[in-house]
């Protein structure tokens, strides 16, 4: 059985948003929803300032937060380590997203279009976004979630976000085997988990920036 | 960096939350006064308000539900789910407050009548349910441990208190609009005196406890000198919790004092409410010397 996780190199990420834009093109979320995210921050005073850059996905924890709270059932852990919501059992208590620390979980009421000033109806593209949102696996009223593009690693490709990084510093790949790449990087490359005091165990990996 | 609270539990999970504990709060006295033979009428008030009240509450909690279609769901885990946990226990104390409201109304009261014993088993059933409900809100928010401004083992004694107190106000209140005499609204009025007192230590120990992580510093900056200032500094110390404390000491024995401090405290216990929602400000994630705030969501 596989445990999918990540691996991202901080030294190379350099904050170009495009793993957010890949997971809004593949996944179609509405406005309000990135599951992909890239979060900035700064320390120290000019002229030693440093910017780093934190791209984010779901953690696929093992010990999820967000599954320990749900109080429908919807919550679950599929036989590949990913996170699941299921679209017909979660009410949207929103819950997850107190409880989840990585900011995984989003909720919308509906689609709110990226251009409101535009006359008339949603333009095709946007209407076809939102026809693929509502009848995949997420939708309105209820917590979504990042499953690390399970339909095209099950094609054999890479998650949206990890084929459009251009600095490549996304890294996909299995847990559970110990030769493969990711888990040679962690063991190499002194790879981190975000957090660790939250006791979840994140699939998701981070390898330190500069 | 600056932290950003939650910002998805609004107005309606406050009022939930005010709700819950007030009925529960009120049935608490309900049974006391009735235990105590007080005041029938005073122990009907607080019995009869229990149920009404919890019951509005939860309405608030569904209206607040993405797919409230999927309400009946919020029951499925209660193994790991507070939120599970906790509609088990209001669901069993609605249902034994409405036994214990059965005693006194057509058809089941003449039947009842003088069942004494059968009551008073209820009542000691509903007061265990009651406390369950008074309480579990504070724990269900600290079950979400990414906002150290709800961990914390003093929140639920902090609801406990504020529940027990709104419960006896609303009480005082409504009791003495329906012209109950003052002699019995009195002895309430005087618990809740030292109720309100103890709710302002509380409230003092829960702040000064906010000082261990700095993401609970941010909630205790945003609560007391940020955008919720106004809020706690107004709504909840001053209008919920001092003036019904100074009318109490000054002029407890009017009924105009009664109705105007029980109307503030009842007010400033949904403030609260909405403060500590409000003021739940997420943990940052950490890199190394880098700190990330969560985006605001």
């Amino acid at each position: 059985m596989p445990r999918y996780g990540f691996v991202i190199d901080l030294k190379r990420c350099y904050g170009c948003y495009s793993c957010q834009v890949a997971c809004k093109a593949e996944n179609c979320t509405p406005k309000g929803i990135d599951w992909a995210r890239c979060i900035q921050a700064e320390v120290g005073q000019y002229p030693s300032a440093l910017r780093q850059m934190l791209p984010t996905v779901c953690m696929q924890c093992d010990d999820p937060a967000c599954m320990t709270v749900c109080p429908t059932g919807a919550t679950t852990k599929d036989e590949n380590g990913i996170i699941q919501v299921d679209k017909k059992l979660c009410m949207g208590c929103k819950y997850c997203i107190m409880a989840c620390p990585y900011g995984a979980r989003q909720v919308v009421a509906n689609w709110e279009t990226y251009f409101p000033d535009a006359p008339g109806d949603l333009d095709p593209y946007e209407a076809y976004a939102k026809k693929r949102w509502e009848e995949g696996r997420a939708g309105y009223g209820m917590a979504t979630k990042c499953d690390y593009c399970m339909h095209r690693v099950k094609e054999g490709r890479n998650p949206a976000c990890v084929d459009a990084c251009p600095a490549k510093a996304r890294y996909f790949g299995d847990l559970s085997d110990p030769e493969s790449e990711i888990s040679i990087l962690i063991r190499r490359e002194r790879g981190f988990q975000l957090n660790p005091e939250f006791g979840t165990n994140p699939s998701c990996y981070y390898l330190p920036p500069r | 960096m600056k932290m950003n609270p939650q910002s998805k539990w609004g107005w309606e999970v406050a009022a939930y939350l005010f709700l819950a504990g007030l009925g529960a709060g009120a049935y608490v006295f309900g049974v006391l006064v009735d235990l105590q033979g007080w005041s029938d009428a005073v122990a009907r008030i607080g019995v009869i308000l229990g149920l009404p009240c919890v019951f509005i509450g939860c309405m608030f909690l569904v209206l607040d539900l993405g797919t409230p279609s999927n309400f009946w769901r919020a029951a499925m885990r209660p193994n790991t789910s507070w939120i599970g946990r906790g509609t088990i226990i209001i669901s069993l104390f609605m249902i034994i407050n409405a036994v214990h409201i059965a005693f006194w109304i057509w058809p089941f009261g003449s039947v009842l009548q003088g069942a004494d014993a059968a009551r008073n088993f209820i009542a000691v059933l509903g007061v265990i349910f009651a406390f369950g409900t008074m309480v579990y809100t504070g724990i269900l928010l600290g079950a979400a441990r990414p906002i150290a401004f709800w961990s914390t083992a003093l929140l639920p004694l902090l609801f406990l208190v504020s529940a027990l107190s709104t419960g006896a106000m609303a009480i005082a209140l409504i009791g003495t609009l329906a012209g109950v005499e003052h002699e019995v609204i009195a002895p309430l009025i005087r618990i809740d005196t030292l109720l309100l007192i103890l709710e302002l230590i509380v409230l003092g120990f829960y702040m000064q406890g906010t000082h261990r992580v700095e993401e609970s510093r941010a909630s205790a900056q945003l609560v007391m000198a940020g955008q919720l200032a106004g809020m706690f500094w107004f709504g909840v110390v001053a209008v919920g919790l001092l003036v019904p404390l100074f009318l109490d000491l000054l002029a407890g024995a009017a009924a105009w004092s009664a109705v105007l401090g029980s109307v503030c405290g009842i007010v400033g216990g949904l403030i609260l409410r909405k403060v500590v929602l409000a003021g739940g400000v997420y943990a940052p994630l950490k890199a190394g010397r880098f700190e990330y705030a969560l985006p605001r969501q």
